[in-house]
This record gives C-alpha cells, sequence and structure tokens, in this order.
C-alpha cells in the first residue's frame, strides 16, 4: 500500500493552495566514508548473462560534488553455492570490475565476497525468474492527468504468492531515473495493468510530460523478498521525504563486513532476472 | 480534634448498582462521638468485575453545630448558558465553592446569616444576603460586565482567589471570548492554535493537525467534546481545527495532574465543551471569510424548558479553485448540535452531536474524505443539595474513505467507540467533596478494508480484521481542604482494558514479531508459525491498572501559593504513525498480545504569584514526566494496510522534563502574556525482545516534539469601543528531524545515508500574527451587530520550514535540500455578525 502514502504525498493540500518551495543551505553531519559495493548481475530474459560488471567506490559527504571514489585493487569472487563454480571478476582499474562468464541459473543462489583493504565482506542472494511485460501502447485518459501522456504495460503474477518486482524508467535524455518496487500482497495472481506518465512540474515550468518522440526505457527485474524490503526504503527516500512520508532512515544492503561488522558496505548484491523494453511514444 | 474515617466501597459484583456509604467518627477532645451515615444507592453501567476500596483517613476541624446546604445554578443572564467556573463565596469566611461543567454549585456551611459574592471573570461581582437556616436552592444569573465601560477584563480565569487556592495545577483555561481577540489564520478563530500560545504546549509544525503537551504525542491528548472522544482534531491537514469557535462555550486542558475522572490518555486532556443553545432570546451569529463561512442559531425551545443550537461551517475555497481550472479541491464542513431540556429542577437532559468531514479530490484519480461524528445523550440528576450526578451515553466514529478511480478500488478504515459513564459529585462539607463515577468504552477498530471498485479491477478485495476492546474505569477523587491554606486534591482510578476476541492473532519462532538480524545489521519481521484463533467470547488479553493521583496546594499569603502534583495515567490505544507529520490515514491500534498499554507517571510543582492589585499573574511549573511502552518503528516499517502491526514496531520509552513560566496582565487597556517553556523531550528504544541494541543503538534521543525554547506573546489592546487590535509572537526551536550524513553512487542516483534518528533540527520557528478588530455603529439598541477582522498571519512573511527534503536536481544531478513553507504571511478578512 506504498501507492496510498505516494498519493498523499502528491496530494498534501498544502502543496495544493499554499505552500511554497525553494532550494535553501543545509548543514548536515558528516559520516565516516564507507565502501560501496553496485553488485547488480542482472541476467537479461532471452541472453547469456555471461557478461557481467560490478562497481566498487565509496561514500560521499552529502553536498560532495567530486565524483571520482573509485576503488581499484580489491578482489571480486562470486560463487553459485549449488554448483561451487567460481567467477573471478576482473580489475579494470576504474572501479569497474567484471566477467565475461557468469552462469545465471534460476533459483540458484549465489554468494559475493570482495576483499578490500584487508577486510572481507560477503552477501549471498537468490536468482527469481520473471514474469513477461507487455507494453499495450500509450494513452492520454488513464493515469493521473487527462492530458500527458502515458505508456501502458501489463504484466500476469505468477498465481503462487510473494513475486517482488522492480522497475526502472529512464527517460532517453533525462537525467535520472525512475524506480517502482512493489510485491504481489493484493494483485496475487491477477494481470496487472501498469502504467507511466510523468507530471509537468509546475515549479520549474519546464515540460517534462512525455511528448510524441520520446523514448523511454523500461526495465522490469524479478527481485528477492529482501532486496525488496531494501529497494522500498532506498525508493521512498530518493528525492527525500515530505511531510507525509516516512521519517527516513538507514538504508543497509546485504554486504557484511566479516573483518568487522560496523564497516559495512552501502549498496547490494542482487542477482535478477530482467525484461527490457523501449517505447517511443507517438 | 477530630477523626474522619472514610470508606468508599464500590463493586460491580452485586447487581450493577453502586453503593457509597460515607461513615464519619467524630472524636472531640471530650470523647464524644458521633456517627453519621449516609448512603446512596444508583444504577451503574456494568464495567469490569473491580472491587475497589479507598481509605482515606484525615483529620478535619469540624464545628459540631448545625450546618446546612445551599445550592443552585449560576447561568449567564443575558442568554442562559451555565457558566462553568463561575466561584460562589461566602463573605468573611473561607467558604466557597466553584461551579462544575452544568453550573451547579453546593456548599455547607453554618447555621447563620451570611452575604453571598457570586464572580466570574468578566462577569459583574452579584452579591446576595442569605439567611442560612435550612437546606436551600439557590439560582443566580450574572450579567457580563458592560462592554461601555473602558476598562475591559478579558482574560477567562476563575476568581484569582480560588486559582490559589485550588489544588489545580497544570490547567489552561481559555474562554471563547479571548480566543476570539487572538489574531487568526484564514480568519477563521481557532482554539486549538490558541492554546498552542501557552507554555508547555506546541505544534507539530504547519501543515499538520494536533499539538503536544509537555513533550507528549499527539495520541497522547484526550480530546474531548461534550465528553465524545474526537480522534481527528483538524480540518485540511491542521489548517484549522474542527472545533466551530461559535458552538463552544469554554475548553479546559490538563497538562498534568489530570483528575482521577479522566483516563485513557497520558499526556493532556482537553475538555472542550458546547454551548448550550440562547434560553432566553432567538440569536444568529455568522461570519463571513474568504475560504470558509459560518452559521449559527441559538434559542429557546419546550416553552423555556430548553434551549438549542445548530452550528455550521463550510469553506468554499474548493469552488474557486474549480473555477480556475485547478483539478485538485479540498474542502470541509461541519455541523454542531446541541439541545437540552429541563424536566424539573432536579432532572435536566441534554442531546449534542457534532457532524465533521473534509473532502479531498485530486482530478479524475483519487478522492478521499475522512470525518468525525458524535453524539452524546446526557442526563444530569440532582439527588439532593448535596449530591449532583450525570450520566452520558456517547458514540463516536472517525472514518476515512479513499477512492482510486484508475487503480479502480477503494479504502477504508474507521473506529468507533460506544461510552457509557455515570459521574457523581458529592458536596461532603465545605472541605470535602467528592467526585466519583465509572466508564465504560466499547471500541471498534476496523484498520482497513480494500474493495475493488470494479470488475475490471487488478486489485484483490482485503480485508484485515477488525479488532475490538472494552476500556472500563472507576474512579473517586477528594477535594479536601486540610486547612486554611492547605488544600488537597487526591484519588484513585482503576483503570481496565480488554482486549476481545473474534480474530486470530498470528504467532511468532521464539514468540518475537520482530527479529535483529545479526549478520545484516537490520530488524526483520519475524516468521510467523501458525495463528491462534480467539472466538467471539474470549479475551486476548486482560490489562488492569490502579492510577493514583494527588495534586497539593498551600497558600503562601493573599497574593501567592505553592503547588505540587502527581499523577499516573494508563493508555491503551495508540496512533500509528511513522510518518513526519501525522496524517489522516494513520491507523489506531488497541494494546493487546503485542502492544501493551502506555503508563506515565509526572510529577510537576508550581509557584503561582498575583500581583498590583491582581492586575498582573504570573505561574512557573516545573514537571517531569516517564511514559513506558512508547513505541517507534522499525526502520522501512509499512504500517497502512498492514494486519500484523506487530512485525513494525520495538517498545520503548519517553521521558520529558520542563520549566513553564507564564506571565499574564489580566486587566487593562492591554492585556495578554508572555509564556516561555524550557524543555527536553526523549525517547529510547532498545531491542529488548527482538535483540540487537534497539534504534539508535538504544541510546536516548530527541522525540520529534523536543523544543528547547518555546516562547509565545498575545496580546491584545483595545482602543475604544469601536477598534482594537491583537498580536501573537512566537518563538520555538526547531523540530529533531533525520538528516543525511553522506551520499553514494547506485543505480545511476546519487543515494542518500541518514544520520541517526531525530538528530538533527529544523531551523528555528517564529512568526508575528497582527489582527484588527472594527466594530462600526456600535448602537446599543440596534440588533444587529456587526464586526470587521482583519488578519495577518505571518506578517513578516517568515518561510517556516515544515520539512527541508534532499534530493538531487534534476538536471545537475547536484545534491541539494529543499525547503517546504507551508504558510507565507496570509492576509485575511472575516465579517461577523450578531443578530
Amino acid at each position: 500500500m506504498k501507492k496510498i502514502n505516494q498519493i498523499l504525498l502528491i496530494t498534501s493540500l498544502s502543496q495544493i493552495l499554499f505552500s511554497c518551495e525553494d532550494v535553501i543551505d543545509v548543514d548536515v553531519q558528516d559520516a565516516p566514508t564507507r565502501l560501496v559495493i553496485e553488485a547488480s548481475l542482472d541476467w537479461e530474459k532471452g541472453t547469456s548473462g555471461n557478461e557481467q560488471s560490478i562497481f566498487i567506490r565509496t561514500s560521499t559527504p552529502f553536498f560532495n560534488t567530486d565524483s571520482n571514489t573509485s576503488i581499484t585493487g580489491a578482489s571480486v569472487v562470486v560463487t553459485n553455492n549449488s554448483n561451487n563454480s567460481e567467477y573471478v571478476f576482473e580489475d579494470l582499474g576504474t572501479g569497474e570490475y567484471s566477467t565475461t562468464d557468469f552462469e545465471p541459473i534460476i533459483g540458484a543462489s549465489y554468494t559475493l565476497e570482495v576483499i578490500n583493504e584487508g577486510e572481507i565482506y560477503e552477501a549471498t542472494e537468490t536468482l527469481y525468474p520473471v514474469t513477461d511485460l507487455t507494453v499495450l501502447g500509450q494513452s492520454r485518459e488513464d493515469g493521473f492527468s487527462e492530458d500527458d501522456l502515458e505508456v501502458n504495460l501489463t504484466l500476469v503474477d505468477p498465481e503462487e504468492e510473494g513475486n517482488n518486482y522492480f522497475f526502472k524508467f529512464q527517460k532517453q535524455g533525462e537525467l535520472l531515473p525512475i524506480f517502482e518496487e512493489f510485491d504481489d500482497e493484493f494483485i496475487n495472481g491477477n494481470e496487472v495493468d501498469w502504467y507511466l506518465e510523468i507530471g509537468e512540474d509546475d515549479e520549474t515550468e519546464k515540460k517534462e510530460a512525455f511528448q510524441p518522440g520520446d523514448t523511454v526505457d523500461i526495465e522490469f527485474y524479478a527481485i528477492s523478498p529482501a532486496y525488496k524490503e531494501y529497494l522500498q526504503i532506498l525508493v521512498n527516500q530518493i528525492g527525500g521525504v515530505g511531510l507525509f512520508e516516512s521519517i527516513p532512515v538507514a538504508v543497509k544492503g546485504n554486504c557484511v563486513n566479516l573483518t568487522n561488522s560496523e564497516n559495512y558496505a552501502h549498496g547490494y548484491f542482487r542477482v535478477t532476472e530482467v525484461v527490457k523494453i523501449s517505447y517511443t511514444f507517438e | 480534634m477530630v477523626k474522619v474515617f472514610f470508606r468508599v466501597f464500590y463493586s460491580k459484583c452485586n447487581l450493577s448498582s453502586f453503593d457509597v456509604s460515607i461513615v464519619m467518627f467524630i472524636n472531640q477532645n471530650t470523647n464524644e462521638i458521633m456517627i453519621k451515615q449516609l448512603k446512596e444507592s444508583v444504577p451503574i453501567a456494568p464495567i469490569g468485575n473491580v472491587c475497589f476500596f479507598l481509605f482515606l483517613f484525615s483529620s478535619l476541624n469540624l464545628i459540631a453545630q448545625e450546618s446546612y446546604t445551599l445550592s443552585g445554578k449560576i447561568t449567564d443572564n443575558a442568554n442562559g448558558e451555565s457558566l462553568f467556573g463561575a466561584s460562589v463565596f461566602l463573605e468573611g469566611t473561607s467558604i466557597g465553592v466553584i461551579t462544575n461543567e452544568y453550573g451547579f454549585y453546593s456548599l455547607t456551611a453554618p447555621k447563620g446569616e451570611y452575604r453571598l459574592l457570586i464572580s466570574y471573570m468578566g462577569y459583574t461581582n452579584k452579591y446576595q444576603e442569605v439567611v442560612l437556616d435550612q437546606n436551600q436552592k439557590l439560582d443566580f444569573e450574572i450579567s457580563e460586565e458592560s462592554t461601555e465601560l473602558d476598562e475591559v477584563v478579558v482574560t477567562a480565569e476563575e476568581s484569582e482567589m480560588a486559582v490559589l487556592r485550588k489544588p489545580e495545577m497544570s490547567v489552561a483555561k481559555m474562554n471563547i471570548s479571548t480566543v476570539k481577540q487572538m489574531p487568526v489564520v484564514l480568519g477563521e478563530v481557532d482554539i486549538l492554535k490558541s492554546l498552542q500560545m501557552l507554555p508547555g504546549v506546541t505544534n507539530n509544525g504547519e501543515g499538520s493537525g494536533g499539538f503536544h503537551v509537555r513533550g507528549g504525542a499527539q495520541d497522547q491528548n484526550l480530546i474531548l467534546l461534550d465528553e465524545a472522544i474526537i480522534y481527528n482534531t483538524s480540518h485540511l491537514f491542521g489548517f484549522f481545527s474542527v472545533f466551530n469557535a461559535d458552538a463552544i462555550r469554554d475548553m479546559k486542558l490538563y497538562k498534568g495532574g489530570i483528575p482521577a475522572k479522566f483516563g485513557g490518555r497520558v499526556s493532556s486532556v482537553l475538555d472542550v465543551r458546547q454551548k448550550d443553545g440562547n434560553n432566553k432570546n432567538f440569536e444568529l451569529n455568522g461570519g463571513v471569510g474568504l475560504i470558509s463561512s459560518r452559521l449559527a442559531a441559538e434559542g429557546p425551545l419546550f416553552k423555556d424548558k430548553g434551549s438549542f443550537l445548530v452550528a455550521g461551517r463550510s469553506s468554499y475555497a474548493h469552488l474557486f479553485l474549480k473555477l480556475a481550472g485547478e483539478e485538485n479541491t479540498a474542502s470541509f464542513y461541519d455541523l454542531n448540535l446541541k439541545t437540552n431540556y429541563a424536566i424539573d429542577d432536579n432532572n435536566k437532559l441534554y442531546l449534542s452531536g457534532y457532524f465533521g468531514r473534509d473532502v479531498l479530490k485530486f482530478g479524475e484519480i483519487f478522492n478521499s474524505s475522512y470525518g468525525n461524528v458524535s453524539g452524546n445523550l446526557r442526563w444530569n440528576h440532582i439527588f439532593n443539595e448535596r449530591l449532583f450526578s450525570n450520566m452520558s451515553a456517547i458514540v463516536s466514529r472517525y472514518d476515512y474513505d479513499l477512492g482510486f478511480t484508475t487503480e479502480e478500488f477503494e479504502w477504508l478504515a474507521s473506529i468507533n467507540n460506544y461510552n457509557l459513564k455515570y459521574d457523581l459529585k458529592y458536596y461532603f462539607s465545605d472541605k470535602f467533596k467528592l467526585d466519583f463515577g465509572a466508564s465504560g468504552i466499547f471500541y471498534e477498530f476496523d484498520p482497513g478494508q480494500v474493495n475493488p471498485s470494479s470488475d475490471t479491477s487488478s486489485i484483490n478485495p482485503l480485508k484485515l480484521d477488525i479488532k475490538k476492546a472494552v476500556e472500563s474505569g472507576v474512579y473517586v477523587n477528594a477535594e479536601h481542604k486540610l486547612t486554611d491554606k492547605f488544600s488537597a486534591q487526591y484519588g484513585l482510578r482503576y483503570s481496565n482494558f480488554v482486549r476481545l476476541g473474534g480474530q486470530p492473532m498470528t504467532n511468532y519462532l521464539s514468540d518475537r514479531p520482530v527479529v535483529y538480524n545479526n549478520n545484516l545489521g537490520i530488524y526483520e519481521r519475524g516468521m510467523p508459525i501458525g495463528e491462534t484463533d480467539y472466538d467471539n467470547s474470549s479475551s486476548i488479553k486482560t490489562f488492569g491498572n490502579f492510577e493514583p493521583r494527588a495534586s497539593l496546594a498551600y497558600q503562601l499569603n493573599d497574593a501567592s501559593s505553592v503547588k505540587a502534583g502527581f499523577s499516573r495515567v494508563a493508555q491503551y490505544v495508540h496512533l500509528l504513525s511513522n510518518t513526519t507529520s501525522v496524517t489522516p490515514v494513520d491507523v489506531w491500534a488497541p494494546s493487546g498480545k503485542y502492544i501493551d498499554p502506555q503508563l506515565s507517571n509526572q510529577y510537576s510543582l508550581g509557584y503561582f504569584k498575583n500581583f498590583m492589585d491582581r492586575k498582573y499573574s504570573m505561574e512557573i511549573e516545573t514537571y517531569y514526566k516517564t511514559v513506558d511502552n512508547r513505541i517507534d518503528y522499525i526502520d522501512g516499517s509499512d504500517l497502512i494496510g498492514q494486519e500484523t502491526i506487530e512485525t513494525e514496531i520495538l517498545n520503548g520509552e519517553s521521558r520529558a522534563y520542563g520549566l513553564e513560566l507564564l506571565l499574564r496582565k489580566n486587566e487593562g487597556k492591554l492585556t495578554g502574556w508572555i509564556a516561555y517553556t524550557l524543555s527536553k523531550s526523549e525517547q529510547r528504544t532498545p531491542g529488548g525482545n527482538a535483540g540487537g541494541l534497539g534504534i539508535n543503538n538504544g541510546d536516548w534521543y530527541n522525540t520529534p516534539y523536543d523544543r528547547t525554547h518555546d516562547i509565545s506573546i498575545a496580546g491584545s489592546y483595545r482602543l475604544n469601543d469601536k477598534w482594537s487590535f491583537g498580536g501573537n509572537l512566537v518563538f520555538q526551536t526547531g523540530r529533531p528531524v533525520t538528516y543525511p550524513n553522506g551520499q553514494y553512487e547506485y543505480e545511476g542516483i546519487s543515494v542518500a545515508s541518514y544520520a541517526d534518528r531525530n538528530s538533527d533540527r529544523l531551523p528555528a520557528y517564529h512568526r508575528l500574527d497582527l489582527s484588527l478588530n472594527y466594530k462600526p455603529n456600535k448602537k446599543p439598541n440596534k440588533r444587529w451587530k456587526g464586526e470587521w477582522v482583519l488578519s495577518v498571519y505571518n506578517a513578516y512573511n517568515r518561510k517556516n520550514a515544515a520539512s527541508i527534503s534532499f534530493g538531487q536536481n534534476r538536471e545537475t544531478g547536484a545534491n541539494e535540500a529543499t525547503r517546504t513553507a507551508i504558510f507565507g504571511i496570509v492576509p485575511s478578512i472575516t465579517y461577523n455578525f450578531k443578530f
């Protein structure tokens, strides 16, 4: 029922009638730097999924704009726990570590081990199968606003309960993607219609709604329940937390520091199956 | 030397009747023994199986001579409204009493001739010679001080003599006329905003309803409108209070020292009473503002044996929004009703009701409505000149309804309660008064149901279990004047809460609904291992608590006194909210298998002084309060549509302490007050049974209601009959919030890592409000009386942050902090009329 929360946010009256927003300078606290492990082994449905990359960086102070945070010289290995196959990720010297022989197996459990500066980080994750996603086309009348274009999608949630999903939408030419995560608690076993519409931003008066000719890249992932819990917090807190949203909290991933548990890493080790579609508005 | 042995016994065990026996041994120096017995048997609502004794020993200086009782009612001469808190004194003695909520008084004095003084702030004193040689009944009507006078008394306090002597402390009272003098936002008089001008009372920032008392949470306030529990106190997310000033007679906020009569909320009691309605003349009141308008009608009924009041309000800003092409609209309306009927001198019936609703509509995709409805039937019965009783049957409901047009489903949730209570007051002697009674509340919580609104909806229907509970309480409370200078109020409440069956409860592995994952360092939901089904006739869990209450007052001299108080209160229902600001969809949950009742202990100490011939008064109070079983939420908690709330929460505790200072100017052209509060409110949530250290490593952290400094200055200046001015100045330390303490790149965006919960603060909150009242053409004989109220809220246009959110700039990708300020400068104009 995150949807209700989201809608409340959009709809808080204060935003409509009287409120004003502006960007201000704020002093924030500085946490000690942490390792960030972005280990997303995503197997695009219908491909071999052999080529995978893992990124290792560090966190920075919140308002820092220095983007070079890559960590080189770490050791990165993924193991399939069922058959003990080992995939060693090669250090490309840019913070990226890659392999070309990863074998994704539905239902298999994988363990990631990262060794950096003598500290060992470990995480385990299971690969879930993804259901098909179909683009139905576009419309104006569905969605939040009757004037704006939206793309309509449909998916069929499998019979058994406990499926978790993650959408990543990237409008081409736009800097920031849009994320949505959900589970099948309220929709189990149903054919589910989904839409993506981008609202106008009154503040900037910049046309942001989809226009004919715009292309949106859609990625649809089947994810583990634990990763969904992680994403739920992360996604809710993207772009900040308003008056009617949950108080912001720490987002802790699954990369545990075995050497010094206090020094856990940000980021997540996920193994997923994904459907990728692009849609161009007419 | 006189010894009084006093016993109250009541039991439900024997046929829902209620016995009070008072036995008195008077042991004079002469060894003479006198026994006086009084027995009253009165019907009582069935309550829990409670047997309950109270023994009070004390010494009294009674004069062994004949005494008689004088009783009656004090009402307003102009409209027949009963006056609560008016004082009735026998001049030249220390014998006096304050009228109760229904204007009733009773005082007992030795046989003799007296001059009776009836006084009430803002009213002309009334004197009456009485010869007390038998029990007698005397009703009085007093009149408001003529507004023709240059000097106007604006404050609404009861007689200052009484304030000093009565042990009652930590009480904030406001007369509706005081409230109406204060500047308002959007032209609508708001008693909740006015209360926030008093020490120890704060808001949670603009754009949020409710209020906080002495560092307590919003759900820890018991809000009563004519005794009915109100769950949602504000319209439009806190912009307006649900209380229509035209329908309200008075209100009393107990910040501490809560009398034994009240129970169920640990922080405060706000007791709001509606007007009875003018029983002399038909009267029309109204106001036209920019956002909303109101109209109230009142007048006599039943051949002057009763009266009625109907008051309605509605906003119409949404109509303009619609005209302006805005698809999103919000509106509210409410209706207050009250009528009363005097059957005879000793029996009076009151029927009151409230109905309020907010309607929000967001384009074609979503609509929502929510509100309170309550009704109350009361029966005042005077058994004799010393025993007053009131029985109330109350129903109250709060519900919200969200409709999702696009997703084709609706979401409904509600909380209903049915409340029966019986309160009695026995005016035992001039020195001893006894309140006692019982109440029972049946609750029905419907945390939510999802109904697909069409066949094509992809949403499955869902119904969360309805939770039922019964809360009952019995109490006895004594007001005891020990000596001329020393008086006490002490009592005991026993409360009982039964969480009823009729629903399954999930069982968890190792009985742990929340489990700390040592590996990942996070709190996770426990592993369910089946359910226990409780049938309708069983109870899931029962709680019982003794709640002692006491306060003492010692009068140092004519102008000053010191007071001390202690109260213990149990709270069995909890408002679950993990959002920055409580929203209308937040759910109430009863205590039960996994949620324990909140228990508070509060200690307070105060010094009260009147000076400069009572023109000024000063109140200094300090308090320390602890609350056990205060809930906080695990990271990532999801409360809406949650069947198993226990998997989202951790049990903790909270504490608050502070110093409050109130300096008032009570008389003159300029009246008003300066209030300052220095306080701390913090909580601690250890992992407990779930394991781990808990939230913020189990350390104490600020609650969102912590305000180190809170200064409020309110003043009104009456230039002449036509013009008067008002001003408010508020300064508050910023609200504790959680800010980021770092960032990292993940999934192509910058993700913020957040610091410890509530370890940062919003910038300080301050603002100035101004108002101007103009009463044109003041012709005393003309019935139509009009008044213009021009007010400016936030006059210097301070952008007070309601929240600050952190995110990436869409174009540059750089992180930035965005402040949301709700009200800038808000001028408004209202025309009020009376006919």
